[in-house]
C-alpha cells in the first residue's frame, strides 16, 4: 500500500509541474533616455528549470503608432544575433549573460525614430509556455523632472527636518536631566500677570 | 476693567470664549488651507479650471480631468504643490498641538510652539501663494481669472498670520 502511495506521488510530481508551471519574463515598464545617448534595455526570465543549453531570448520592436513588430535581436544555441539590415543595424547588441538568466540588449545613439516598445520572449526548453514582456522606450531631448519629484523632495525635506528638531529637542532634554550636559541659560522668570482684555 | 476686577465666574467664561474664538480661527483656517490645496481651481476661465494637480475642461457640456500643459515651468509647479501640501500638514499639527497645550501648559506661558507652527504654515502658504501669482498666468490676464482657490490661499494666509500672532501673544491663565 506505501509502496503504492509513494509511486503514485512520485509520478503525479513528475508530471504536474510541467503541465502547471510557466517560463515569467521581466523587463521594465518604460525606460527614459537622452537623444544620442545609450539605453540597456533589461530581460530576465524566472523558470522553475536550470537554464538549458538551448535557452533563447527574442526582442522585437514596435514603433509607436505601428501595429507591426520587428525583430531586432536573437539570442539562441549560444550565439547572439543583431539586427543587421534595418533601422537597428550596428547599434543593437546583445550584453546580456543568458546563463544567468539575464537577456538585456544595449541600443546605442538614440535618436526620435526609436520611441515605440520593445517586447522580450525568452525560452527555456522545456519550459516554453510564458508571455512576453514589454518596454516602452521614451527619447527626449531634454530629460523632463518627473511629476512629483520635486514636490516629494521639499516635503520629505521639511517634515524630515521637523522630526530632526524635535528629536533633538527631547534629546537634549533628556541629556540635560541626566547631568551628561548642563545648560548655563537660565529660564525666563515670569512677568506680571497680565489678560488681554481691556 | 482690569482682570482681577471681574468676578471669577465672569472671568472663566472669557476664558472659555477666548479659546473657542481662537480653536474656530484655526479650523477655518486649516479649511480654507484644505480647499486651496485639494481644489483645482486657481486659475478659472470660461471652459477651464486649473491647477494645481490638474485641469477641468469642460467638453460638450461635461467636465473632464485632464493633465496640466508641458508648457508649464515644472520645478514652480511642483514647488507650489509642495508648499500648499506643507501648509496644510503644519496647521493641523499645529492644532493638535495647541490642543495639547491647553492642558500641558503651566500658568503665564505662552502658545509659542503652536504659534510657530501657525507661523510655519503661514510662510509656506505664502510662498506657494507667492510663486504662483508670479510665474504662472502672467500673460493670461485677459483671458481668464483667478479662481476660488487662489483666494482663498491668501485668505487662508491672513488667518494663519492672525492666529500665529495671537498665538504668540496669548498667555495661558
Amino acid at each position: 500500500m506505501l509502496r503504492v502511495l509513494a509511486l503514485a506521488s512520485v509520478v503525479l510530481l513528475g508530471i504536474a509541474p510541467q503541465a502547471s508551471q510557466a517560463i515569467t519574463v521581466y523587463t521594465s515598464w518604460e525606460r527614459h533616455a537622452l537623444v544620442g545617448s545609450d539605453v540597456r534595455l533589461s530581460c530576465s526570465f524566472f523558470s522553475w528549470r536550470f537554464v538549458s543549453e538551448d535557452v533563447s531570448f527574442t526582442w522585437r520592436y514596435r514603433p509607436d503608432g505601428s501595429r507591426d513588430s520587428v525583430s531586432i535581436a536573437h539570442y539562441a544555441g549560444g550565439e547572439p544575433y543583431t539586427d543587421n539590415k534595418g533601422a537597428f543595424k550596428d547599434r543593437v547588441e546583445f550584453v546580456g549573460n543568458p546563463k544567468r538568466r539575464d537577456g538585456s540588449i544595449l541600443i546605442k545613439n538614440l535618436d526620435f525614430s526609436d520611441n515605440g516598445t520593445f517586447t522580450c520572449d525568452a525560452k527555456n526548453p522545456p519550459d516554453i509556455v510564458g508571455r512576453p514582456s514589454s518596454v516602452r522606450l521614451l527619447v527626449f531631448e531634454t530629460l523632463p523632472i518627473q511629476a512629483g519629484v520635486i514636490t516629494g523632495a521639499i516635503i520629505g525635506v521639511v517634515l524630515g527636518l521637523l522630526v530632526l528638531i524635535v528629536v533633538i529637542y527631547y534629546l537634549m532634554r533628556f541629556l540635560v536631566a541626566r547631568r551628561v550636559f548642563s545648560l548655563s541659560v537660565s529660564r525666563n522668570v515670569e512677568g506680571p500677570q497680565l489678560c488681554i482684555l481691556p | 476693567m482690569s482682570a482681577s476686577l471681574m468676578p471669577r465666574a465672569c472671568r472663566r467664561k472669557v476664558i472659555m470664549l477666548v479659546l473657542i474664538a481662537l480653536s474656530i480661527l484655526h479650523i477655518a483656517a486649516i479649511i480654507l488651507l484644505l480647499a486651496a490645496t485639494i481644489d483645482n481651481a486657481w486659475w478659472v476661465t470660461s471652459t477651464t479650471s486649473t491647477d494645481v494637480w490638474g485641469r477641468w475642461v469642460l467638453t460638450n457640456n461635461k467636465w473632464n480631468m485632464t493633465d496640466l500643459p508641458n508648457n508649464y515651468p515644472t520645478d514652480y509647479l511642483q514647488a507650489v504643490q509642495a508648499t500648499t501640501v506643507l501648509a496644510c500638514i503644519f496647521s493641523i499639527i499645529g492644532l493638535f498641538v495647541f490642543i495639547a497645550q491647553l492642558f500641558t501648559l503651566p500658568k503665564g506661558r505662552r502658545f509659542t510652539i503652536s504659534g510657530v507652527f501657525q507661523a510655519l504654515a503661514c510662510l509656506f502658504i505664502m510662498i506657494a501663494a507667492s510663486i504662483y501669482t508670479d510665474r504662472f498666468h502672467t500673460n493670461e490676464k485677459s483671458i481668464g481669472n483667478y479662481g476660488h482657490s487662489f483666494i482663498l490661499a491668501w485668505i487662508a494666509f491672513g488667518l494663519t498670520f492672525i492666529s500665529s500672532i495671537v498665538y504668540f501673544v496669548l498667555r495661558k491663565k
